[in-house]
């Protein structure tokens, strides 16, 4: 288990840029405190939005006077609660991300990153959480862009864990986190139960990204001649013999394989967006993130 | 199957497990750490649906390897196997080409199984051997003279063709002698039918292997065919015999110029002949008398004959002398000739010798010798072409021991001379009947003119009572008119045909059996035509620019019995150093080596192709993939 001292994130330019952006939601999501965004509740924002009969023990100060000369009986005039979104960030840190060139890993956590400090500067409450087995580690939350240093350090020195059951860690996910919200899953997906892991989180109301994070040595691996392939989570070894055709079905495998994700997850309301890491993570965050709807 | 060098298949047990240590080494594959091998093992659990194969596939290499090696070492033991023929490094093939070899009862014709069996023998030389090949038959041939060039050898085999010839083997016999002689492990390899003549002299100082071609013997053929002038007109005799061990049945056609005359059928015994004599019209200049086909004659070569005349177009010959009644009475009966007389006193002499081709000078020599050729009977005095230094008295006569065609048929044992001219001839004359104190009769050809001189007189010896002369004056008359005479008119195939012309003559023609027309080769006053190996009617046509001022026909035929008997023989009598007195067949001992190791290494070869391509593989559908790739692409 080794702590990282990755390089700085991002450099200033792209934060500024990130700025500009704001994280979409589908739907009004519940919150615990105020903060900006619409709640489903009804709040004491400035923005009407129904009236309600005065039942005893509602606060009187709301009660609406104009309509009680009017009709002779108490409403209470309701506006609309903003109340801040919790966003949960999962950053797989197992073994098998911590491979290839542009190193995978980094670019989780650049990605999550970039995600955080957009929810942060919109008064969004961010939870981390990195799911390895030996390198887990959780930031509990952060609100405000004062929390933008913790999230950042936090995700600089998160160290590369050893494997792990990824389907393990979801459901353990789904079960304890507090406040459903926006989540980003930033993975490789390199896992039999990938299924089984993307379902435990759609059993709560999470609005779920999966960021499906593949390394250029990944999807056109560059092999030739008798390889006894190592496994860097320490699964069992496979021995192949590269030539074109093996690559070809390879490669007609890994398709078919993101071809079964991305259904599973359109069939799901999970947003899918894969990820290449030779793709610049400005790039990536400015254009593919945008166009896919996550952000604005 | 034998090995000549089975140490070397102990290589293979050396390099072998040295291969298959290094192929196991290899086996060692590369480690590679992965990010996870799901994706891998994803696609291994589709491709280990067809596992049997692909196991064998990740083998392929070393079995194509071993499989290289195994080739090669197999053939660096020199297998062989034992076949029908020679062993010497030094071979010398002696291929008949006589006419009997045309016979069709091999596959093909014998010779072209004599060719294969050669060419066979010719595969089997072991390295480094070389190879004689020796044509017999007609002219001796050498076409590839001791040569190491297998190439050139098979060439020269199949080079070689039929002769219409007698298969005379002392030409060839004795050349293979001499080269034997220089060369230890030497072979002499025949290949004939066996109807050959074998000189009883010879020794061949090497191995002799005879290699019998042909199985069956059952011929006819044309064993005769003349054509005479008879009161009538012309008399046609043809003759037919069976040459084979059956009795059998043929029908004979008769053609006159081209076109058919008659047609008779023959009944013939084994051994026996038919003939048959036919009066034709005297317009008539070429008769061919042919044999229908028949599978049961085995060689149709024989089958057809020819006989041509000269009718009308007889040689004038002049006999300058005092009269001689017995030479006038010999001449008159020879055909196609016409005599004319000219007194002893003549001396000048104005027809050329396109038009009187013979003088005889009966016991004159004048001043101023006539064109043409000549015949002199006991010359008074010396010429330019002999001497004259005394008479002898009781000469007795010697004929030469040599076949000479003025001596055929003619014995002069029982010929007395009374007295008799001593000649000293010079240096262009043969003699052909010797005698005390000098050649009695000598012939030759001196500056393109054929002379032939009788050294003593009719009337001084007895000669002229007997058989023998008129055949001596119509062999003297044939030798010196070419054209006349009995059967002047026929040729062997192959021997040259040599006219007398003068400088007046300005082309002579030669139109071939098959049609095709040649201009002869002039040389010192005699036009000569060598090429007549076809049977067949030839006719020669002398020019005087554009006119035609004589023609004299000839057929080609090879009338031989030995020829025609086509049974084949399984032994030869060739006496040789081994003190064998046969050439063996080959049948009882097999000697021949079969090296096949060539096609060891060739097929290693092939494998050797093979497995770079399977190594290469990739790379290879690397490329085609690209070019589909390129192919499919729209052209900008």
């Amino acid at each position: 288990m080794t702590t990282t001292t990755a390089p700085p994130l991002f450099d200033a330019a792209f934060v500024r840029k990130l700025d500009r952006l704001a994280l979409l939601t589908r739907h009004a999501m519940l919150g615990e405190t105020q903060g900006e965004r619409r709640s489903p509740r009804r709040g004491s924002s400035v923005e009407f939005a129904d009236f309600r009969p005065y039942t005893v023990g509602d606060d009187i100060r709301q009660i609406d006077w104009n309509l009680y000369a009017r009709m002779e009986r108490f409403f209470l005039k309701l506006f609309v609660a903003e109340e801040e979104l919790s966003i949960h960030l999962l950053v797989d840190n197992s073994a098998s991300m911590a491979w290839g060139d542009p190193d995978k890993l980094h670019f989780a956590r650049q990605a999550a990153g970039a995600f955080g400090y957009i929810a942060l500067s919109s008064l969004d409450r961010v939870t981390v959480t990195a799911f390895a087995n030996e390198g887990g580690r959780v930031l509990p939350s952060v609100r405000g862009k004062r929390g933008a240093f913790p999230l950042f350090d936090f995700l600089q020195k998160l160290p590369v864990g050893r494997g792990g059951s990824f389907a393990e860690a979801c459901r353990r996910y789904a079960r304890t986190a507090r406040n459903p919200g926006p989540l980003l899953l930033c993975s490789d997906l390199m896992d039999p139960q990938w299924e089984e892991g993307l379902r435990a989180l759609t059993t709560r109301p999470f609005e779920i990204t999966v960021i499906h994070t593949l390394a250029p040595q990944e999807i056109e691996p560059t092999l030739e001649g008798d390889f006894r392939l190592l496994d860097a989570e320490g699964g069992e070894p496979i021995e192949i013999t590269a030539d074109l055709e093996t690559l070809r079905r390879y490669q007609e495998g890994l398709r078919q394989w993101r071809g079964e994700i991305e259904s599973f997850c359109s069939g799901r309301g999970i947003a899918y967006i894969f990820a290449d890491t030779a793709i610049p993570i400005e790039e990536f965050v400015l254009t593919h993130m945008r166009r896919r709807g996550a952000i604005r | 199957m034998s090995f000549l060098a089975p140490l070397a298949l102990l290589s293979a047990a050396v390099i072998g497990p040295i291969i298959v240590a290094m192929y196991l080494l290899k086996l060692r594959r590369e480690e590679r750490t992965v990010s996870s091998t799901f994706l891998w093992k994803k696609m291994v659990r589709d491709v280990e649906a067809n596992a049997p194969w692909q196991k064998l596939r990740r083998n392929i290499l070393l079995l194509l390897q071993l499989l290289i090696l195994a080739l090669l070492a197999f053939a660096l033991a020199r297998p062989f196997f034992r076949t029908t023929g020679i062993a010497g490094k030094n071979l010398i093939v002696i291929i008949d080409r006589s006419e009997s070899m045309g016979a069709t009862d091999a596959n093909g014709t014998r010779l072209d199984a004599a060719k294969q069996q050669a060419i066979a023998l010719i595969d089997q030389l072991p390295d480094g051997g070389r190879a004689t090949v020796i044509a017999a038959g007609g002219q001796m041939d050498v076409p590839a003279s001791s040569s190491s060039d297998r190439r050139q050898l098979r060439d020269a085999i199949q080079g070689i063709q039929l002769r219409y010839s007698g298969s005379d083997l002392a030409q060839a016999l004795t050349l293979a002698s001499a080269l034997a002689s220089h060369e230890a492990e030497s072979e002499v390899a025949v290949l004939s039918d066996g109807n050959a003549s074998v000189p009883a002299d010879l020794q061949v100082p090497a191995t002799v292997r005879f290699f019998p071609v042909g199985s069956r013997d059952a011929n006819l053929a044309v064993s005769a065919l003349t054509l005479e002038s008879s009161a009538a007109g012309q008399t046609m005799f043809a003759q037919v015999s069976n040459y084979g061990t059956a009795e059998a049945s043929r029908r004979l056609d008769i053609y006159l110029d081209g076109e058919l005359f008659n047609a008779y059928s023959l009944q013939i015994k084994p051994g026996q002949s038919a003939s048959q004599t036919v009066e034709v019209p005297a317009a008539v200049h070429t008769v061919e008398a042919r044999l229908d086909a028949s599978d049961e004659d085995a060689q149709p070569l024989d089958d057809r004959a020819w006989a041509v005349s000269n009718a009308g177009e007889g040689s004038r010959i002049r006999i300058v002398g005092p009269g001689n009644r017995f030479l006038e009475t010999a001449l008159a009966r020879l055909p196609n000739i016409q005599v004319t007389r000219m007194p002893t006193s003549t001396t000048t002499f104005t027809e050329t010798a396109a038009q009187v081709p013979l003088t005889i000078l009966d016991g004159v020599v004048p001043a101023q010798l006539p064109p043409g050729n000549l015949f002199f009977i006991a010359p008074p005095r010396s010429t330019a072409f002999f001497s004259v230094t005394g008479q002898v008295e009781f000469p007795a006569l010697h004929p030469s021991t040599g076949e000479d065609a003025l001596l055929r048929y003619v014995t002069l044992s029982d010929v007395h001379v009374r007295r008799a001219t001593a000649l000293v001839p010079g240096a262009w004359a043969r003699t052909v009947v010797d005698g005390d104190g000098g050649p009695m009769l000598v012939a030759g050809e001196y500056e393109g003119r054929r002379i032939v001189v009788l050294s003593f007189s009719t009337h001084n010896s007895d000669l002229p009572l007997q058989v023998a002369f008129p055949l001596l004056i119509s062999n003297v008359v044939s030798y010196l008119v070419p054209g006349s005479g009995a059967d002047a008119a026929q040729i062997a195939p192959g021997q040259p045909l040599a006219l007398p012309v003068d400088d007046s003559i300005t082309a002579v023609r030669v139109t071939k059996p098959d049609g095709g027309v040649v201009e002869a080769v002039r040389e010192s006053g005699q036009a000569i035509f060598a090429d007549t190996t076809q049977p067949g009617p030839y006719v020669v046509e002398q020019y005087q620019g554009q006119k035609l001022v004589g023609r004299i026909r000839y057929a080609a035929n090879l009338f031989s019995a030995s020829e025609s008997t086509i049974a084949p023989k399984s032994q030869l009598a060739i006496a040789q150093a081994s003190g064998l007195q046969q050439a063996e067949t080959q049948e009882q001992n097999r000697v021949g080596r079969q090296e096949i190791w060539r096609w060891l290494a060739a097929v290693a070869l092939a494998v050797l192709v093979i497995e770079w391509l399977v190594y290469q593989r990739s790379g290879i559908a690397y490329l085609r993939e690209r070019l589909l790739r390129r192919r499919s692409q729209p052209i900008r």
